[in-house]
């Protein structure tokens, strides 16, 4: 696999750069949209939540962008992910390629668009005064795992939307659902103790709760929780190639 | 004679594949109609190819002929492997490009320049190599200062015209053709066929599906007849073409 994906490496990067251009092309500010992006939408956050949400955060602001850019991160490369492969079907019935270099390049191009989006973090960090600490060096972590997650999931969803169109609907749902089920708007201090089962068992909430660690609380993440995570997205993963293999035999006639 | 040495001789070994498409009715596709009308989907099997094996030689250029429908096109989806067969196997030895529609994988917001990079690293080739043959591309599309405007403001001849001009400078080991050329014009056409001839005399195999048999008889050593889904005929291109026109012409 990793032979042919080298062999294709050139294609897999102009993927990626095509990914990541074509989203922009025709706009006026073309890249500066993944910065305005999570701008906007942070001040749009900024503004309602400490009206409606009495919130004891110091910092409510920051509270909110450490977990929603990640997170954000996570659905678009998820519902974008999982239609990749039916917007790609004109090529896909004409030409051969390693399919997997589809899946794989939206993956990669949200991975880009959020290391983006972190010089935003980056910059209000220092801003508002909460600053960087030593358990940054962690962050690239917490960033490995999320991003061989997503691998995993996008593999999966990739090929079996094809088979079953209806996934995508049913995944918009999930993900909304896992929004509340996850700490982004709220802090995991604030939940009674008989629903923390909830976040144990909710994959994301390790990886937002570890990026709010790192960047706002500065103190050390759950790391035991994340390399539970890294190994069994790692499986998922070799699992998901092995889905998507199986069923890319017949994506050509099925689209 | 050695396992070794037959795959240096062969390019293309297809063992007695079949092929079957489904054909729906009214396809259920989402998972509310699968459960409502889990009976509705009803299809039928429809066999495309059955009992194909060939073996086409390093150097051959071969013409695939037959009507419409006879599954010429498939049989070339086959090799390029963008479809599986139900039965049998195919195996191909060497670097395989294959131009099946106009412009596949074209991105119609991009230059001409861009697609040419685009387009060549879907054929599996690294930037420098695409550097190394830009010039000869744009050079052979001929499509001058054209090169720099959106593909989606080209004509079909000129989307054929770079389309071809990439797949021929790949430096391909397998060339798969499906009548594509009859879009562009007398001389392109010619100038493409001179260029396929160079590649035949560099040792380059090629498969090509055409209704021309003048192009059959001219450029091609063999051909082979596909009707039905079975090969009616496989031979020298002189005798195919003769038995052909005679049932079909």
């Amino acid at each position: 696999m990793f032979k042919r994906l080298f062999q294709y490496r050139e294609f897999l990067s102009t993927s990626i750069k095509k990914e990541i251009r074509g989203k922009y092309k025709k706009s006026f500010l073309g890249i500066l949209w993944s910065f305005l992006n999570p701008l906007l939408m942070l001040m749009v956050y900024a503004i309602i939540f400490p009206i409606i949400l009495k919130s004891p955060e110091k910092n409510y602001v920051m509270f909110l962008m450490t977990a929603l850019i990640p997170w954000t991160f996570f659905t678009t490369t998820v519902t974008q992910g999982m239609s990749t492969i039916i917007a790609n079907g004109n090529i896909l019935k004409k030409v051969y390629f390693p399919r997997e270099i589809l899946p794989i390049s939206i993956v990669t191009s949200g991975l880009i668009n959020f290391l983006i989006s972190c010089i935003i973090i980056f910059i209000f960090l220092m801003i508002t005064g909460i600053g960087y600490s030593k358990y940054l060096i962690l962050l690239p972590f917490v960033i490995l795992v999320q991003y061989i997650f997503l691998l995993g999931i996008v593999l999966i969803l990739s090929s079996v939307t094809v088979y079953l169109r209806d996934l995508e609907h049913i995944i918009g749902v999930v993900i909304q659902a896992l929004f509340y089920g996850t700490p982004i708007v709220y802090s995991l201090s604030t939940i009674p103790e008989r629903f923390l089962w909830v976040f144990k068992l909710n994959p994301m909430a390790y990886i937002i709760q570890g990026y709010r660690d790192v960047l706002y609380y500065q103190q050390m993440p759950d790391v035991q929780g994340l390399v539970m995570l890294l190994l069994v997205s790692v499986v998922l993963m070799m699992v998901g190639y092995q889905i998507f293999n199986h069923l890319q035999k017949h994506f050509a006639e099925e689209l | 004679m050695t396992k070794n040495d037959q795959t240096e001789e062969v390019a293309i070994e297809v063992c007695d594949i079949d092929k079957t498409f489904k054909v729906y009715f009214d396809k259920a596709n989402t998972l509310k109609e699968r459960i409502l009308f889990w009976n509705r989907n009803r299809h039928e099997v429809r066999e495309v190819l059955s009992d194909i094996s060939l073996t086409i030689n390093k150097g051959e250029t071969v013409a695939l002929v037959g009507v419409n429908g006879s599954g010429k096109s498939t049989l070339l989806k086959l090799m390029t492997q963008i479809i599986y067969p139900d039965k049998g196997s195919i195996h191909t030895y060497g670097k395989l490009v294959s131009l099946l529609e106009l412009g596949a994988g074209f991105h119609p917001d991009f230059s001409g320049r861009e697609n040419i990079y685009f387009n060549a690293s879907i054929f599996g080739l690294s930037k420098s190599e695409i550097d190394d043959r830009i010039d000869d591309i744009i050079a052979f599309s001929e499509l001058g200062s054209y090169i720099d405007n959106p593909v989606r403001t080209y004509s079909s001849g000129m989307y054929m015209r770079l389309a071809f001009s990439i797949a021929i400078n790949v430096d391909a080991d397998i060339l798969l053709m499906d009548e594509v050329l009859s879009v562009g014009d007398q001389h392109f056409q010619e100038m493409c066929y001179e260029k396929m001839m160079d590649l035949k005399k560099q040792g380059k195999t090629m498969v090509l599906v055409t209704h021309s048999m003048q192009a059959v008889k001219k450029y091609c050593d063999r051909a082979i007849w596909l009707y039905q889904g079975r090969i009616r005929m496989d031979g020298s291109t002189e005798d195919v073409v003769k038995e052909y026109l005679k049932v079909c012409g």
